[in-house]
Order: structure tokens, then sequence, then C-alpha cells
């Protein structure tokens, strides 16, 4: 009940703004980010398909610490590492609440928990590759394997749009609430005054579409006066693009340090075969 | 034009238009839903899942494909990557089975005025939707874990805890997110929102000229996929799961089946760089790739 | 490409062109021609609707190539022409930045949207020429900032970089000043003359502020209904008042007061057969001259002007009265506080955990009744100090109370029943689909009694009658300055707070808003604008409250401030020409309208017996002054 109470007072729009911005931009320089896109979206690749075959308690439990160790590395905000843990407690721990009811037992944790570390990672490997890499870096590597560049340049252009977007929003609900009227009573488990919220939060899409109508507009129209759709066609502008990515000797030894550290956990999960 | 009147070709920069719109929009819809807190009771969830109406809207009222794909890339661009939520291959999934819900429901309305065509659509959008992300999430537990069935009660619980959200999704989502406010949003964006592209309302004898999509190669990927999926049921048939198969081998060949399956993930990784490869050097070659928007 | 020996091809070359667009019936061209010379300077004037964006859409192909309508004539471009070029190709030589410019900037980061147009056409020395345009543009320093964290004038510059890194001839820029405070604007303009003198840029400007086309540019084209009625030399353009002032064009107001004064002189040598023989003289050389367009200009004009007169100047020192007695009641004996701030503060939480203190402990009390101008450079707090009266943002420290009530203590909803504010941008406040049921909304969701007479009242009183019906998104920008302030009224606060209700405005539509300010007082009790349009606050303010780094610096009558050459300098206000000209010419007080300057340098060369007769004090009251600007602004 408290929480619910502090999250209505706490959060504002501007706050959550405030907070999704520094998520968005604040991913700093930070080592991971120094690396070769293209490397690291193969190497997430690798982490993102191989746990799903495994099934080696060591295997998994040393590939989990080193994505931590990579997770730590790229300095991704707590905040990010909250929601995945949330996600992951609630997904498998209440199917395995729930197998008891079934009638399951204490042991069918442990096929659960297994899960549990697929799963996270999986997980663990995107936010290293995704979160801790500037936007622009994974653009560019996924045109450089081949994505369509309508999808690298809606990227930035996301990028580009939120705030502006964030700030109509941010009028519009205010035009609501500047001339709307908040329910006396919060109700109960403050249910009503939820509602109202969401209710505004619903309807403000309305100026919102014909607003964002008219801008893309505009957009689309400057676009073309600035060779866009020319680029598209045009391999150079592709080419010229990407120029900029290379694959360095720190590239390499990233790679091959993971391969290494990999390599030598299979070679212990060989060892003692602890597939439970 | 094409000779037939009714067919309303759209220009390029049109669809762009669309697309940027529905991106924007949705993308910046995903980024609240995000944040807005769920209501656990017990495993039961009750959480806005999405603003289904948006792209709903806006593919009953413009060409349903750009919007749908728009909306899609959205939610990935910014609900996933912006927030640093990417899911990388798991996305792939929420992308396709989105576009293809929401550009099913934007064809099946014919007139934006007509309202019951409008609520179907909305409801058979989101429906489909999350019949295919539920299917998704109980292959991903059935996948994960080896010992699916000799778990007891996994199986139960899996399909209990799907279909409940599922059904919760529907009637939350579904209705307060989807059908309700496209049905409040359609008939007065309708006329309004269009001239703001410089786009023609939608008449109810408008054709938009079909998307390219349908080219062979997609035709392939479709058969092979079905195939896929066709092959994975009769496993499931048979009582042969992944997990069974996996451990089989473990015991017979020790730990060679570590390595094989090593080396399958790396063919999957090398053959899915291929493909985007072949793709990338495809459309390069033939100047625009049906999918682009931007084409 | 056009090789840069052929100077004598034009820059911009339109032959009979016709145009419209797809859909319509109503043509937006009719007919326009127009030959651009390479290296001219011009602005393209016209009222709303005649057709100025349309024109320059031809220059780059997006007419008729991106907008396929019915069209006729021919266009070509640096001796291109622009049938069979598609839009990328004549953009390499036609760069065009719009009038809602952050929309045209489509990159995270400066330097990325500097290199978007030569990444585009794969020039490989695309860094070099991003470098270039943002060193023109004065941004070099800015390179690696995201383009939300730039301020509007350094956004429209760097959609001006990003049309720049082309290396075009031609250079379109759509209405500079129309969303950007004048200070910035000014600084977009000095770029604009720098490209056009040092570098042989061809410079096009959508332009209706004759202020800066008497400053910066060359020539002047005038639109009329899709046609371009005349092409002529600025000084010339300028002049040409009855054509101006049809189209809704506001000539500089040296010119203006210029012209009434000759108006004056030319009555009174044809009327007074005792005026002197080289007054006749100098009567009729002045018909013949043409009248000025700048300060500089204007300040020789009416210096000779005077001097020629001399022999009966009327230097009447008691003519200044200590304090004006239309502001008497500044002081606030009579009446009521409506707003405090005490020791208010205010900091936003930047990116970084960073703070951004945007006002600092300030004080500050209003009282009924007054009418107060907020001014201040951009960043200095204005929009701030507005949302803290409206109860939007909370102090962080100290307090603020409106009409008795803490800000932190009433919810916003609560709040918002007393005070209005209403946006910059009118378009944030539609939130219903009808003129009528924007005014409405309010009222029926609070439970208003009678709401039917009171929307029918707002809308006779903004006469937005006829288009109760229509969508206030689609109406012109007068109009739907005019259906916010109905809003705004129709809840009947006793503060209202507008901000910067006359930017993007033409003179018209300025006028409409003057009358419609009028039309407040009678519901609302205090106003409170925060502007940077001088002439608004001379003529409508009574109190003006000067802002500067989130700290007031000045407060005081109209007069007092603009007085205050220092304070005025500091904090970056530009006092209107009238106001400038009279302090040069030694007039006190400043005049508030070219009407009133040329009376007082009439009353000073010529005298004015009935006038004395008429008012001891001699001073014109702010009421005359008004009535003078209700009817024509020319004569």
């Amino acid at each position: 009940m408290q929480l619910v109470r502090n999250w209505f007072n706490k959060i504002s729009i501007e706050r959550i703004q405030l907070e999704l911005m520094n998520t968005a931009y604040g991913s700093g320089h930070v080592f991971l980010s120094a690396l070769d896109p293209r490397c690291m979206i193969l190497w997430y690749l690798f982490f993102a398909i191989a746990p799903w075959f495994l099934s080696n308690m060591i295997v998994l439990a040393g590939l989990f610490l080193l994505m931590i160790a990579t997770t730590v590395l790229s300095r991704v905000s707590p905040f990010i590492i909250f929601v995945l843990c949330l996600g992951l407690v609630g997904q498998v721990g209440w199917l395995f609440i729930l197998s008891l009811f079934f009638g399951g037992d204490i042991a069918s944790a442990l096929p659960l928990l297994k899960l549990t570390l697929k799963l996270s990672i999986v997980s663990l490997a995107s936010i290293t590759v995704f979160s801790g890499m500037d936007p622009e870096r994974i653009s560019d590597g996924l045109l450089a394997l081949g994505m369509p560049a309508a999808f690298s340049f809606s990227l930035s252009y996301g990028y580009r749009i939120l705030p502006v977007l964030f700030e109509e929003f941010r009028s519009v609900l205010l035009s609501y609430r500047l001339r709307g009227r908040a329910p006396a009573s919060p109700g109960f488990l403050y249910a009503r005054l939820g509602a109202y919220y969401l209710k505004m939060l619903v309807v403000a899409f309305f100026p919102l579409m014909l607003a964002t109508a008219k801008r893309s507009r505009t957009t689309v129209e400057a676009l073309e006066t600035r060779g866009f759709s020319f680029g598209m066609k045009n391999p150079k502008s592709r080419q010229l693009k990407l120029s900029h990515l290379k694959v360095t000797r720190r590239d390499i030894a990233f790679l091959s340090g993971t391969a290494a550290y990999a390599a030598l956990l299979f070679w212990i999960g060989a060892a003692y075969p602890l597939a439970i | 034009m094409k000779s037939t009147a009714r067919t309303y070709t759209l220009t390029s920069s049109q669809k762009m238009m669309i697309f940027v719109l529905s991106m924007s929009l949705y993308g910046l819809s995903n980024m609240f839903t995000e944040l807005i807190p769920k209501l656990q009771l017990g495993p039961l969830e009750l959480s806005v899942e999405y603003f289904a109406f948006i792209p709903l809207t806006l593919c009953i009222l413009f060409h349903p494909f750009y919007a749908a794909v728009g909306a899609a890339l959205g939610e990935v661009i910014f609900g996933e990557l912006m927030l640093g939520q990417f899911g990388g291959l798991g996305e792939l999934e929420k992308f396709l089975t989105f576009s293809l819900a929401m550009y099913i429901a934007g064809r099946m309305v014919s007139d934006p005025r007509n309202r019951m065509q409008v609520g179907a659509a909305a409801i058979v959008g989101v429906g489909i939707h999350q019949l295919c992300s539920t299917l998704v999430d109980i292959g991903k537990v059935w996948i994960g874990v080896e010992e699916f069935e000799a778990v007891p009660g996994l199986a139960e619980s899996v399909v209990l805890i799907e279909g409940v959200s599922f059904l919760n999704t529907m009637i939350v989502s579904g209705t307060l997110f989807a059908l309700l406010p496209t049905l409040y949003l359609v008939p007065r964006l309708y006329g309004k929102i269009e001239p703001l592209l410089g786009i023609r309302p939608r008449e109810a004898t408008t054709r938009y000229e079909s998307v390219k999509v349908w080219t062979p190669k997609l035709m392939i990927g479709g058969v092979i996929l079905a195939l896929l999926a066709f092959g994975a049921e009769s496993l499931s048939e048979t009582d042969w799961n992944f997990g069974e198969w996996d451990s089989g081998l473990a015991d017979r060949l020790g730990s060679g089946a570590i390595w094989l399956s090593i080396a399958i993930a790396a063919v999957i990784a090398v053959v899915i760089i291929l493909i985007m490869r072949a793709r990338k050097k495809r459309s390069g070659n033939d100047g625009s790739a049906e999918t682009v928007p931007y084409a | 490409m056009p090789n840069s020996d052929k100077q004598d091809i034009p820059a911009i070359e339109i032959r009979g062109v016709s145009f419209a667009y797809p859909g319509s019936e109503i043509s937006v061209l009719q007919e326009a021609s127009l030959t651009l010379k390479r290296g001219t300077f011009a602005a393209i004037a016209g009222g709303n609707g005649s057709g100025k964006s349309t024109l320059c859409k031809l220059f780059n192909g997006l007419i008729p190539n991106y907008y396929s309508g019915d069209f006729e004539g021919t266009v070509h471009v640096c001796g291109v022409p622009a049938e069979g070029h598609t839009v990328a190709q004549l953009s390499r030589m036609v760069g065009y930045v719009y009038q809602d410019f952050e929309n045209q900037l489509v990159r995270p980061t400066v330097f990325d949207e500097a290199c978007f147009a030569p990444l585009n056409y794969g020039l490989s020395d695309y860094r070099l020429m991003a470098s270039k345009a943002l060193d023109l543009c004065g941004l070099s320093d800015l390179r690696d900032r995201y383009v939300w964290e730039l301020s509007g004038g350094q956004k429209h510059l760097l959609a001006l970089a990003g049309a720049l890194s082309l290396e075009p001839e031609v250079l379109i820029v759509d209405e500079p000043v129309a969303q950007l405070d004048p200070q910035h604007a000014r600084q977009v303009y000095e770029v604009l003359r720098r490209l056009n003198r040092d570098h042989g840029k061809t410079v096009i400007v959508i332009e209706h502020h004759a202020d800066f086309i008497a400053e910066y540019c060359h020539e002047v084209c005038l639109m009329e209904s899709g046609r371009v009625l005349w092409q002529r030399p600025t000084a010339e353009a300028l002049n040409s008042l009855d054509d101006l002032d049809r189209l809704g064009i506001q000539p500089p107001e040296v010119t203006r007061a210029a012209a009434v004064l000759r108006e004056m002189d030319n009555a009174r040598t044809q009327s007074d057969p005792r005026s002197s023989l080289p007054d006749r003289r100098s009567a009729g050389r002045h018909a013949a001259q043409r009248l000025p367009i700048t300060m500089d200009e204007a300040v020789a004009h009416f210096t000779t002007f005077m001097q020629s007169g001399n022999g009966n100047l009327h230097p009447s020192p008691a003519r200044i009265p200590a304090s004006d007695p239309d502001h008497a009641g500044l002081s606030g004996s009579s009446s009521n506080e409506v707003i405090r701030l005490q020791d208010a503060s205010l900091h936003y939480r930047a990116l970084r955990r960073a703070r951004h203190q945007v006002l600092h402990a300030l004080n500050l009390t209003l009282f009924e009744g007054e009418r107060i101008a907020l001014v201040g450079n951009n960043g200095a707090g204005k929009s701030s100090l507005l949302k803290l009266v409206a109860g939007v943002a909370r102090p962080q420290s100290g307090s603020v109370t409106v009409l008795g009530q803490d800000t932190r203590s009433v919810s916003l909803e609560q709040l918002s029943s007393g005070v209005t504010l209403v946006f910059q941008n009118p378009e944030d406040m539609f939130i219903e689909d009808s003129v009528e049921a924007e005014v409405s909304h309010c009222l029926r969701r609070r439970a208003y009694p009678n709401i039917e007479a009171s929307v029918a009242n707002m809308l006779r009183a903004f006469r937005l009658e006829e288009l109760r019906q229509r969508d206030a998104r689609l109406l012109s920008g007068g109009q739907q300055r005019r259906v916010s302030l109905a809003i705004g009224a129709a809840i009947r606060p006793e503060i209202m707070l507008l901000d910067e209700p006359t930017a993007n405005l033409d003179l018209s539509t300025r006028e409409e808003l003057l009358g419609a300010l009028e039309e407040l007082s009678e519901h609302v009790r205090t106003v409170v604008i925060a502007t940077h349009d001088m002439q608004l606050v001379s003529r409508w303010a009574t109190r003006v409250v000067v802002m500067h780094q989130g700290e007031v610096v000045g407060d005081g009558t109209p007069d007092e401030i603009f007085a205050d050459r220092e304070l005025t300098r500091r904090a970056g206000i530009a006092p209107t020409q009238t106001a400038q000209l009279s302090a040069d010419l030694g007039i006190r007080p400043l005049c508030r309208t070219p009407e009133e300057l040329a009376k007082r340098i009439a009353e000073r060369m010529w005298g004015s017996p009935n006038e004395r007769a008429d008012r001891p004090s001699g001073n014109l009251t702010h009421k005359e002054a008004e009535e003078h600007a209700a009817r024509s602004q020319l004569v």
C-alpha cells in the first residue's frame, strides 16, 4: 500500500523521462563499447544460442560467472539488472511453486534452477552487448551484418526523437491535468487515481497522434532533401558508414579470451559430467 | 496508379511517414508500459502489457503493413534497445508475431467507419499475438528444461501460468487497452490524420496495392518454418523431447555430447550470419528489399 | 555540377509556374515567375497562404518531383532544369532549412547530423565537409553534443549546417525568426550574411519581419496569391508601403514613423500658408526621398529632418514628467497581492545526475490588476517562473503563494481553477477535435454551471463562432492563438499566465491578439506575459519584470526599463526601434508606437497649439497611444 502511495508521489513524468534518458544516453564510453560491434554481436549470438543446448551444471555456472563479469564491465545501470532479476524470479519462481501443487517436490527445483541459469546467461549476454554498447554502434554492427539500412536509421532516429516526443507528451498530459478534475479521493488501493492517470495516458495519444503525424511529414520531406532515399540505394554510402568499423587486437584478444575460457569450462564439464 | 482505379498506391515517402509515425508513437507508449507497475496476485500478474490500440488504430487507418512493421520496430528500439532490455534473438520472435498480428488486424477492416469490423479486428489482433507468444513461452520452458516430462507438475504449471496470463492479457490489454481505445480513436481520427500525411482516407472500396513481401525467398522461409514447427509437434507426439534426446546422447557419448551441442550452436550461428550476408547482398542487388519500408 | 565561372547563369529561374497540391482544387501558385541572381540575399515575403513556402519547394524539386500535383511551367536551378532531375540531385545545389527545423534533425549528435547528407551521397570526405559546415555555423565546439542538449538557436544553426554540408550553391531558410527569439534569430542572420558575403552563397529567406529584411537582405520578392507581385531592392521594397500594408507585412517601425511624419509635414505645408519657404522645399525633398529602413538611417534621417525645420524647435524639458501618471497605481498601495514568491528556487535534474539551477531564491510580489510583462533572454527563467506560479513545477526551496494558497499544498487540478497557463505553442493545448470541445472541455470536466452560455460567450468574445466545429490544429497561427486564449479564459481564472503569446504571429494576427488581451482584462484580474516582443511590452504592459540568469534584475514601468541602457544590454533585451529612436533623438518619456513618435517629433518641430491646450501635461497617455495602434498601422 505504502509502495503504491510512494509511487504516485515520487513518480512524475519528468522523473520518468530523466530516468529513461539516463538509461538511453547515459551509457558512457566504457571498456566494452570500444570493441568492434560486429564481434560483439557474434559473441552474443554464441551465448544466446549455446546455453539452450547445454545441460552441464558446471559449464552453465561457469558461463554465468563470465556473464556477470562482462555485465559488471559494461557498467549497466542497476535499474536494468533489477528489472531482469524481477523477471527471472517471477517467471521461474512461480513455475516452481505451482509445480509443487501439481505433485512436484523439491527435486523439481533443480531443473528449474538450470532453466533460470540458462535464461540468465542469455539475458546477461544481451545486456552486456546491447546495453553496454553505444546504440549507434549496435546499429552499425547490425548494418554490417546485413540488417536493412532502414533499421539502423530508425534506431538513431529513435534516439533523436525521444526527447521531442517526451516533451510533447508532457505538455499534452499537462493540458489534460490543467483542464481536468482529479478524483476527490484516491479510492481503494489508489485504484481510482490510478485509473484516472491510466485513462489520461491512453487518451493523450489522440492529440499526440495528430501532432506526430504533422511532424513526420516534415521529417520525411527533409530526409528526401538530404539524400536519404538516395543513400539507401547507394552501396558507397553504406560502405562509408561502416568504414570506421575495424577489428582490432583488442577485439581478437577479447574473443579468444572468452573462447579459451569457454573451452576450459567444457573441458572441466567433460571431466566432471555433473549432468544432474 | 495501376490500371484499376481502386488500387491506392502509396508513394515511398508516404510509406515512410506511416512507418515513422507508427514507430515513434508505439515506441513511446512502450516505454510507459514498461514502467507501469504490475499488480502481482500470486502467479497471476495484472499488468498493462502494451498499448495495442496504437498500432491497431494506425493499421486500420493506414496501410497495415507499414504501420505494423513500424510499431514492431518501435517496440524493439524504444522499449528494448533504449532501455537496455534488448533480448537479442528473443526479440525477433516478438517482432514477427506482433507485426503479423497487427497486419492481419489491419487487413480485416475494409471500412474504418464500420465499428463492428474495427472491434473485431482489435480483438483478433491481440488474440493472434497473445496466442503466438503463449505458445513460444511454453516452448521455451519445454526446450530449456531437459527432463520436462520428468518434473512432475511442470507441464501443468506451465500451461496454467501461460494460459492464465493469456486470458489476463486478453482481458486487460485486449479490452481496456486495445478494444475500447481503438473504438474510440478510429472514428475520431478517421479523415483527420490522413490529410496531415497527405494521404487519402481509406474507403470501403480502397484496395492497397499488395505488399510484395510474398517473394519466393519468404515463401521458402515460411515453408521451412512450418516444417520445423510440424517436426517439433510430431517430436512431442512421439514422446521424444529434446531433453531426453540430449541426455541420452550424453550417456552414450559422454563428454562428446557437449562438444556436439557446441558445434550445433556454432553451426547455427554461422548459418544465421550467412543468411544475413546473403540477404544483404541480394537487397544490394535488386536495390530495394521489399520488407524495407522505404523501398 | 555547375561551374563557378558561369556567373551569369541565374541561381534560380522560374517561368510561369502554376501548381496545385494533389487532391486540391486550388492552385497555390499561379503563373509565378522569378529570377534570382547568384550571390543575392533575397527575402520572399507575403501574407499567410500566399504560396511562399510552396514557391521555395520548387527550388529543390520537392515540387513537382515529390509532391505530384498539377504542375505547369519551368524551373531552372543553377542552369539545370528541375524537370528530369530528382530531389536528391537538386539538393546537392540547394540546401533547405525548414520553419519547423527541429523535425529536420534526424541524428542524435551534432556531428552525426552534419555528416548525414554527405554520407548519404557517399562522399568520402564527409568528415571534412561536416566539420567545415559546423565551423561555418560556429558549432565546432558542440560537435559531440546531443541534439536535444542544444538551444533553439543552436538547433537552427545545426539544421543550417546540415544543409551546408553538401556545399550547395543556394540556401533556402524558411522563416528563421518564427521559432526563435530575437537574439538567436540575429545570430542565424549573421551566419547567413557571412555565408552570402564571404562564401558567395545565394541565400533566400522566407521572411516577413521587416527589421531583419532591412538589415540583411539585398532584395525582396513580394508574393500575392500565388504570384510574384514584384521583386525590388530592399530599400525600395520596404518603401512600397501600400503593397506591404495590403498584404499584412509590417514595415520597420522607423519607416512607419518617418511615413507618418512625412504625411504630417505634407499636410502642414499644404494647409499652412505661413510656413516658410525652406520648409516647403524640405517637404518636397522629403517626399521624393525614400524613407529610412534601418536604425542608422533613421537617426540620420530624423536628425536632418529636425534640423531642416530648426528655426522653431521646441525643446521642452517640462514634458518629461517625474512619473508616468498612467502607471501611478504601480506602487501597489491600493491593490491586493495575488502572487508572492519568497526565496523560491528551482532546479531541474539533468542527465548524469547533474543539476541545473534555473531560479535563484526569487522574491517577487505581483498585485491585482497589473499587466505584467516578463522579459529577458532565453534561459533567463521566464517560463520556469510561469510554471512555478501555475503549480506545474514546485519550488525546491522557498515558497510560492498564489491566491493565498501555497502551491505545494494543493494539487495541480485544484490550483488551475484560479490560475491558467497558456502555453507558448497553442497546439500543445489542443486535446479535443473541435474548437468548441476545446473550450468546453474543462467546464464539463469540472461541472461548471451554465456551460452552454459561457462557451457561447467565449466563442463570441474571441471571434471563434464560425470556427467552432473546426479542428483547432488545422487553423492558422493567429486563430490557434485565439483558441488557446479562449480555452484559458473559459475557466474564468483570476490569474492568467501567457508564454510568448506573440511568437510566430504576423502583423494582423498580432493586432488581433492585442484585441484579445483587452477582452481578457474584462474577465481576468491579473495577467502575466512572458515575451520577447518589446512592441507588445511597450504597448500593453504596466509593469515589466526583467529576468537574467534566474534572477530578477529589473522591475519597473516600460519606460524606466527601456531607458536603462545598461539593464537592457545586460539582460539581452532589445527595446523597440521606436523606443531606441526616441532615446537617440532625446525624446522622453520614450514613445510606444511609431505614430506617437512621429507626432511628438512634429510637436517639437512645429509646436502643436491645440494639443497643448487639450492636455496640460503634454504627454500622450497610454490610452491614446493604443487608439492610434488600434487604427491603421500605416497612414
